[in-house]
């Protein structure tokens, strides 16, 4: 038998090389838009003005801002602690447990997101120096945990809602107490929910400047303040334009490290990754 | 060294009766099957043994202890459930070695101990493993390793084969059952799967809506179901509606004669009803044969009718005659299922076995029930 027919010639643009030409292209289209403000501010903190220059602006950063960064990073940690802490129990609490109204005091829970920074900032203020007349930095570590903590708890609560309640059940039948099934099982199932709101957390509080604007004792600044301060004041000085690269270097790294450590290898094969 | 005893257990769920007054006593080493429709409570019943469902009323005593109200943690028991549950983030060896390391036994202990229960389900070298890398099967095995490790008092088993293909549950149902003849636990096994129940049981109690209907051995709910749902659940059967006519002679000799609209139906031996009564009468299909002329045997009953269809299924075949308006089955085994396959016409059968089953329902319906297939699932 001879199959005497011409072999079909590959068109050079069919259509599903250009769906692929065209979604890379948008791919390439938004990473130049969103990365170019951090290249345009990266360049402007390698500029030159009044003495220092290039890496040396960054010399600064660890020099007269490390308190400013040390700040940040205590604040924030700080932050995550009390978050973790509210949050964990309260997932768990609410998922678990028949809470009347569940619906309700979750939506209730969540209202710290829609409301703007300044009111919260605002409302503290007012309600920490005619109430409580809290002047230390526990005033501020507790505003960023009041706007904050909806974002640990989502994650956590849609993780605690996802996990069959079997093993829980498989545990306790295997003669574990509750705390001994809350430790070994459920929090290492919930991990990634858990990282899912540290990371949002830590970006968040981190990077956060308004509300610590209303409710920061005078003696202390955060990095983001900081910068906040300096360009209302001085402008865009390289120095300053150094620590916000810095501040955007370290909330990137937390993002890779968070997905190096609860993306991989502690949750493989477990329920949810 | 175990029993289990089950007094007036009843579970509501608001409106709903789940389990009602339910009695039990187990036998150390017993292997008790809770055998049901779906929904009749089995699961809720099971869960009240463990401690994770609990009771409206009622007590449950593992012993002497009273242990109605304690938590699982407290009871000691071994729950394996209808997906194997293991943890997903342990390997093998430290799902098997959990309930020993929540106890706090020590590390050396719990190693040997480990590696004895795999041996015991035949999976020796797969401790480092995660759950995910085994197959459904061998995760079922796990689990059941994981319970023993702990050395339960009892063993509780809600449907732990459902999950697998046929071919599995038929091998890991005996190995279940070695399991427990070798560690010698007493069980208490749920399924709604008859020919797993009847291929592993001491003992079955059959349940209906959230009731006992029948407590008993294989032959005796087979053989001699106590209620209509019994009779009709537990394999394939001939119903009819009837009244009494007479009881003749006493004793195991009595005989007695119902008429179901159509048919007149004799039964020998003993009995407790009276003329008049109004009756459920079983007849099982393997119990009639087909009378062939000049045929030798005697029978106590005969009927006639007419061949409906011959349903051939290999190494039986299902005879559907229709008798006095009424349609029986007749399950024809051996040569004889051969030379049905061409026949038509009248056909005349005969049967000695009838079950009668005093009942309140009103004479002249009748039933064919082929049973709950194996292969069904959960029935809708
Ligand atoms: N948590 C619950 N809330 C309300 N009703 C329930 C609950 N659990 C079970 N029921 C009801 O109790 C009854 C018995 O349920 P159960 O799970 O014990 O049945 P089952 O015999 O195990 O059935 P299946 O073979 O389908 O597993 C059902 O009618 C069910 O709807
Ligand atoms: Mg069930």
């Amino acid at each position: 038998m001879s199959a005497a027919s011409t072999p079909r010639r590959r068109p050079l643009l069919s259509s599903r090389r250009l769906a692929t030409i065209a979604s890379h292209a948008y791919i390439w289209l938004c990473l130049i838009l969103f990365v170019l403000p951090f290249l345009a501010l990266l360049s402007q903190s390698l500029g030159q003005r009044g003495g220092a220059s290039g890496l040396g602006n960054y010399a600064a950063v660890f020099g007269s801002f490390g308190d400013n960064l040390f700040w940040s990073f205590k604040i924030t940690g700080l932050t995550l602690l009390i978050d973790l802490a509210a949050c964990l129990p309260a997932a768990y609490a609410l998922v678990r447990y028949p809470v009347p109204g569940k619906r309700l005091l979750f939506s209730l829970l969540q209202l710290p997101l829609y409301v703007p920074g300044a009111v919260i900032g605002l409302s503290l203020l007012l309600t920490y120096t005619f109430v409580y007349k809290i002047d230390s930095m526990w005033g501020l570590v507790l505003a960023m945990a009041v706007g904050s903590f909806p974002l640990m708890m989502t994650p956590i609560v849609v993780a605690m809602k996802d996990l069959p309640v079997m093993f829980e059940e498989a545990s306790e039948c295997l003669g574990a107490t509750k705390w001994q099934t809350y430790r070994r099982i459920v929090f290492p199932l919930i991990g990634p929910g858990v990282s899912a709101g540290l990371l949002l957390c830590f970006i968040i509080v981190f990077n956060e400047y308004l509300v610590t604007l209303f409710v920061h004792p005078p003696a202390l600044e955060t990095a983001p303040l900081k910068v906040f301060n300096l360009v209302r004041t001085n402008g865009l000085a390289p120095t300053t334009a150094a620590l916000a690269v810095t501040m955007q270097l370290i909330s990137f790294l937390a993002v890779i490290v968070f997905f190096r450590i609860f993306g991989t290898r502690h949750f493989k094969g477990t329920y949810i990754l | 060294m175990t029993t289990v005893h089950l007094s007036n257990v009843t579970k509501h769920y608001g409106s709903t009766v789940a389990v009602q007054d339910f009695n039990l006593e187990v036998a150390d080493g017993e292997f008790v099957t809770l055998l049901g429709p779906s929904g009749c409570g089995k699961t809720t019943t099971l869960r009240m043994l463990a401690g994770l469902v609990e009771p409206t009323g009622g007590r449950i005593l593992f012993d002497d202890q009273e242990v109605t109200w304690l938590a699982p943690r407290a009871r000691n028991i071994g729950f394996v459930f209808q997906a194997p549950a293991l943890f997903p983030h342990m390997s093998v060896a430290d799902n098997i070695g959990f309930g020993l390391s929540v106890k706090g036994r020590d590390k050396a202990f719990i190693r040997q101990r480990v590696d004895e229960m795999l041996d015991l389900v035949d999976l020796e070298g797969y401790g480092k493993r995660l759950p995910a890398q085994l197959s459904g099967g061998q995760q079922q095995r796990v689990a059941l390793a994981r319970v023993l490790a702990t050395d339960p008092r009892v063993l509780l088993f809600d449907e732990p084969l459902s999950a697998l293909d046929k071919n599995l549950r038929d091998t890991l149902k005996y190995s279940i059952l070695e399991l427990q003849r070798k560690t010698r636990k007493t069980a208490i096994y749920v399924t709604h799967d008859q020919s797993e129940a009847f291929a592993i049981s001491d003992r079955i109690v059959v349940m209906n809506a959230g009731r006992i209907e029948q407590i008993g051995t294989q032959t005796d709910i087979y053989l001699k179901p106590r209620t209509p749902f019994v009779a009709e659940f537990i394999g394939a059967n001939n119903g009819l509606n009837g009244t009494v006519v007479a009881v003749d002679g006493s004793g195991d000799d009595a005989v007695v004669r119902v008429d179901t609209g159509g048919l007149l139906l004799r039964r020998r031996g003993r009995t407790r009803l009276t003329p008049g009564q109004a009756v459920l009468a079983y007849i099982r299909p393997e119990d009639l044969s087909v009378l062939e002329d000049g045929d030798g045997r005697v029978h106590l009953n005969t009927i006639e009718g007419t061949i409906d269809r011959l349903i051939f299924e290999g190494a039986s075949a299902q005879l559907r005659v229709e008798v006095a308006g009424v349609e029986m089955r007749a399950d024809i085994s051996g040569g004889q299922r051969l030379a049905l396959v061409q026949r038509e016409g009248r056909v005349r059968l005969g049967f000695d076995d009838v079950t009668l089953i005093p009942s309140e329902a009103e004479a002249g319906t009748a039933v064919v029930t082929d049973g709950v297939p194996d292969e069904a699932g959960p029935a809708a």
